[in-house]
């Protein structure tokens, strides 16, 4: 017998797979650039507009270029890859392009807006003719505030109640609650408005107020604090629930000295989630906070100014500096959902966030 | 024959090879190899998982993939079919000659050895939401493989598949109708539609009651006359009653999977050359 | 001999009755009586939405009838009230217009983004693409309403022009006004805008559960990624999908603000095909523009347009919530 000693460290991964025939990386670079000079020619040398020359020549001569280059390059069963590749690829730059018109065109006519005393002031004195340095959101800032403490005043501990009946509870209704608060997701915001309006406003029990704001939110909170809250709790082992019973807690113990801390980080996202869904909402409180040029420091009474109404106000009064008043509001308004966006992605790493 | 014997006292890199014979390749007199592998080292990341698997399987014939669990049975078969490279993290090195050809040649597209070498899985896969019928003939839409008779085709490889019988008067009922065995061997005909001329089946009995395990054996021995087929399996006594060869694979404590000895069956059941083969194969370790 | 002792009902002791224990203190009762509460109250919501709009609105329902929904005039005279009539028929049209056009856009480029994140981008890509999809659902609806006013109106009125241009034989793409802003094709794109981000979340959600195993035997069998996708991925998704879809379809349904400014709201005249001109209606919006200066008869009438949009919400709601359910229940069986 003799023995031989295999040396297995000079063997390095490799990945054959990977390697791309020359060809097809011609096919590809082809698929990619005879329609694009096509277009640039057209858009150039042209009067055409840009649109009509993506439609109607750019996409049908790429997805004859990524039909033909395939079957040329990789034979007849892959066309349906590569047509996939194209138009989903369309679809992704068609999404992109609008997202980033959205978010730069608030950034950039937003910004010029932005300066200390349209963080602070308030429109009282402000007219379609006033200078842009006069005015601001500030009154705005508060009410929106105002609003969206008292709709998460009442729609939190609704919201983890539900979502405790459902987990920990399992009471014979768990399933008709859960069912409920789908449905619940799925009202409109203008219905909520209008039913505050209806059952508060017009009974004259309260008038235009940050609190009938404040209710009309809670409405449209509460489905998506309750659905993430039941999702944060069922993530909570049973074993720890097991243990704190066996030790003799009563259920009520169980769950609030044990279940909601540890599902403390869970809840703060499921708070913060159900804060970004209202915060820009506009409809229900035209219906019930209405607006007002002025601050108003009494949510219980008489309108208040939020920012999303702001920017309503503003967009439509149609003068210029009406609309750049508007542009800034927006601005503001993108920040704050920015930092609410942030802080669910610091509270959950787990991607619990949506 | 080639006897590998593995020195578990070397560490690391440095794996001690015995050679009993020289040999490096499985022969049967006058058969052509089919489908092999030289010098295949397999990796997942940096964990090297096979090393320098020279396995040859001649035409027409079973050959049955043998070991413990976990020595990289499954990755193998894997590699044969170019399914490996999905996994992410995966590489290789060495070639794996099909027909002559290294099917990781450039020049090859892997869609296209995926119908010449088809696979059956360890767990029962039909696709749910279509017909058994639709399902048969799954594998041929799948590779864009046209086809005029279908109803032939169908009852041709349902039979095959010894499916037939208990399906011919409901084809239109949903491939998730049937049982466990059932859908294995519904499996089994789907692979077979597509007219494969190698069939790489992962334990594909593991999870079946013995009815389903004769059906599937009797199967094997059917198509393996025109066709090459490697079976991983666990089962000393299917590997006996179904192969022509046998290919015993042994990974140790950390060391990547590699073949200790590979034969006509009956000679690595009855005179294994290595003594952990023997132990082996007479159960005293699995 | 072995002596067998009678067991009697007597001198045994009392079976401990397992399972759920009733709670016995009386903060425990109080606690849990306090959750039910809480909970119920979701119901309660909807039920007293329910109440309040309809009891509200009853009068001038009464009034109306079913030309409530069918009608297309629309009288406040507080002068002379026998006169007043409302009737929402081209705001209900319209809003079901606006909200197909959104679907005709939005399903495709939903679906097809999913597709491309769940199987197509490499990870990096896919995830950052999947932030990108929760960045634009996060955008509030009047942000959208005035990008959509002031940015992306004069390029979709250009496309408006073209599609006149090429088009007029289409009955769809004529415009007798020569005026081409504020028109239900821009509402539907800047709906569309709105629903893609709930049906691509929801599409990937579904096509990323796609079971490997059928994966890999579809690619075992020599299928291509369109393959998979096709034969295995989407009839598997389907009843996701078509949840996702309906879930926008009741967002598209209930938007107010975005498509305010956007649309050219014409209360008494239908305006059924023609997607370029510059006439539509929407009840959400009808709402928001008739409440300013609203006769009280005229607010009861805008609260029935209100029953009728939470109606129609709900339903649609009701449906796709079974839909996913049912598709789920499924894959489990």
């Amino acid at each position: 017998m003799n023995t031989q000693t295999l040396d297995t460290s000079t063997m390095k991964p490799q990945y054959p797979w990977k390697k791309s025939r020359p060809t097809v990386v011609i096919a590809n670079s082809l698929i990619v650039v005879i329609p694009m000079s096509v277009y640039a020619f057209f858009f150039f040398f042209t009067d055409l507009p840009g649109a009509l020359i993506f439609i109607a020549i750019f996409l049908p001569i790429q997805i004859a270029m990524a039909v033909i280059m395939t079957i040329s390059a990789l034979g007849k069963r892959r066309v349906g890859d590569a047509v996939l590749s194209v138009l989903s690829v369309t679809a992704f730059s068609l999404v992109l392009a609008l997202l980033g018109s959205v978010l730069l065109s608030v950034a950039a006519r937003g910004l010029p807006a932005m300066r200390f005393s349209f963080l602070t002031q308030n429109n009282i004195y402000i007219s379609p003719t006033t200078e842009l340095t006069y005015g601001g959101v500030g009154h705005a800032l508060l009410g929106t505030l105002t609003v969206v403490a008292i709709g998460t005043v009442v729609a939190v501990p609704l919201g983890i109640a539900s979502a405790i009946y459902i987990t920990d509870m399992k009471g014979r209704l768990a399933g008709f609650v859960r069912f409920i608060v789908q449905a619940m997701s799925g009202v409109p915001s203008i219905v909520a408005g209008l039913f505050i309006l209806a059952a508060f406003i017009l009974t004259d029990f309260v008038g235009f107020s940050a609190l009938t704001g404040g209710l009309a939110y809670a409405i449209l909170m509460l489905p998506t604090v309750a659905r993430t809250s039941e999702e944060v709790l069922k993530l909570v082992p049973k074993e720890l629930r097991d243990a704190a019973t066996a030790l003799g807690s009563s259920r009520a113990r169980v769950i609030m000295r044990i279940v909601l801390p540890t599902a403390k980080a869970g809840i703060i996202t499921a708070v913060i989630l159900g804060v970004a869904r209202v915060v820009g909402e506009t409809a229900p409180l035209l219906l019930t906070t209405s607006n007002t040029n002025g601050t108003n420091l009494n949510p219980f009474k008489d309108p208040v100014a939020t920012i999303p109404v702001y920017i309503f106000q503003f967009l439509g009064s149609g003068y210029e500096s009406s609309i750049q008043r508007a542009w800034g509001a927006a601005f503001v308004l993108m920040i704050v959902v920015a930092i609410l966006f942030a802080l669910t992605r610091v509270f959950s790493p787990k991607g619990k966030a949506r | 024959m080639t006897a590998l014997q593995i020195d578990p006292t070397m560490k690391g890199n440095q794996v001690n090879i015995s050679i009993v014979e020289d040999h490096q390749r499985l022969k049967l007199v006058d058969s052509v190899a089919h489908l092999e592998t030289q010098g295949l080292y397999v990796w997942f990341g940096n964990r090297m998982i096979l090393a320098d698997i020279n396995l040859a399987f001649p035409e027409n014939s079973v050959t049955a993939l043998i070991g413990p669990s976990g020595c990289g049975k499954s990755t193998f078969i894997r590699v044969l079919n170019r399914m490996h490279e999905f996994i992410p993290g995966a590489a290789l090195a060495g070639k794996v000659f099909y027909q002559g050809k290294d099917i990781y040649d450039k020049d090859v597209d892997p869609v296209d050895i995926r119908t010449q070498v088809g696979m059956v899985f360890q767990k029962p896969n039909p696709f749910p939401t279509m017909s058994i019928k639709d399902n048969v003939l799954s594998g041929l839409r799948l590779a864009q493989i046209p086809f005029s008779n279908p109803d032939e085709i169908v009852e041709s490889c349902l039979k095959k598949a010894s499916l037939w019988n208990e399906t011919k008067d409901r084809l239109n009922a949903s491939a998730q109708s049937l049982s466990g065995g059932q859908q294995q061997r519904l499996c089994i005909a789907r692979a077979l539609a597509v007219n494969p001329k190698v069939l790489l089946m992962d334990e594909p009995c593991s999870a079946l009651d013995p009815g389903s395990t004769r059906h599937i054996e009797e199967t094997i021995r059917d198509i393996s006359k025109d066709m090459t087929v490697v079976i991983v399996t666990h089962n000393m006594q299917q590997a006996l009653r179904v192969s022509d060869y046998t290919a015993f694979f042994l990974a140790l404590d950390g060391n990547p999977g590699q073949i200790v000895e590979a034969g006509l069956t009956k000679d690595v059941f009855k005179n294994a050359k290595d003594p952990r083969t023997h132990d082996y194969v007479n159960g005293l370790f699995g | 001999m072995v002596e067998t002792q009678e067991i009697t009902n007597k001198s045994h002791p009392e079976p401990i009755r397992l399972g759920r224990e009733k709670s016995r203190t009386p903060s425990d009762k109080a606690f849990s009586g306090t959750i039910v509460i809480a909970a119920l109250s979701s119901l309660a919501i909807l039920v007293a939405i329910l109440i309040y709009l309809a009891s509200s609105s009853w009068p001038v329902l009464q009034k109306e009838g079913f030309d409530f929904i069918t009608g297309s005039t629309w009288i406040n005279s507080s002068a002379n009230p026998d006169e007043q009539t409302f009737q929402i028929w081209p705001m209900l049209y319209g809003t079901f217009l606006n909200s197909m056009l959104a679907l005709v856009i939005a399903v495709p480029v939903s679906i097809l983004l999913a597709i491309f994140i769940v199987f197509i981008a490499p990870d990096r890509l896919s995830r950052t693409l999947t932030v990108l999809v929760d960045v634009l659902a996060a955008i509030p609806s009047g942000i959208i309403g005035l990008w959509g006013f002031l940015v992306f109106t004069p390029v979709a009125e250009g496309w408006s022009k073209l599609l006149n241009q090429y088009f007029f034989l289409i009955p769809f793409f004529r415009n007798d006004q020569d005026q081409f802003a504020r028109s239900p094709f821009i509402a539907g794109w800047v709906l569309a805008i709105m629903i893609t981000p709930i049906i691509t979340v929801v599409a990937r959600e579904v096509l990323s559960q796609t079971p490997q195993e059928l994966l890999d035997a579809a690619r075992g069998l020599g299928g291509s990624l369109w393959g998979a996708v096709k034969f295995v991925a989407l009839p598997h998704a389907r009843g996701g999908i078509v949840g996702g879809v309906m879930l926008g379809l009741g967002r598209a349904l209930g938007e107010t603000i975005a498509i305010y400014f956007v649309l050219n709201l014409i209360f008494e005249k239908v305006n059924y095909f023609q997607i370029l001109n510059p006439q539509g209606g929407a009840i959400a919006s009808m709402i928001v523009a008739k409440f300013g200066e609203a006769t009280p008869d005229e607010i009861r009438a805008l609260l029935g347009a209100g029953l009728v949009l939470f109606l129609m919400t709900l339903i649609v709601n009701l449906i796709a919530n079974w839909i996913v359910a049912r598709s789920v229940r499924e894959k489990i069986a």
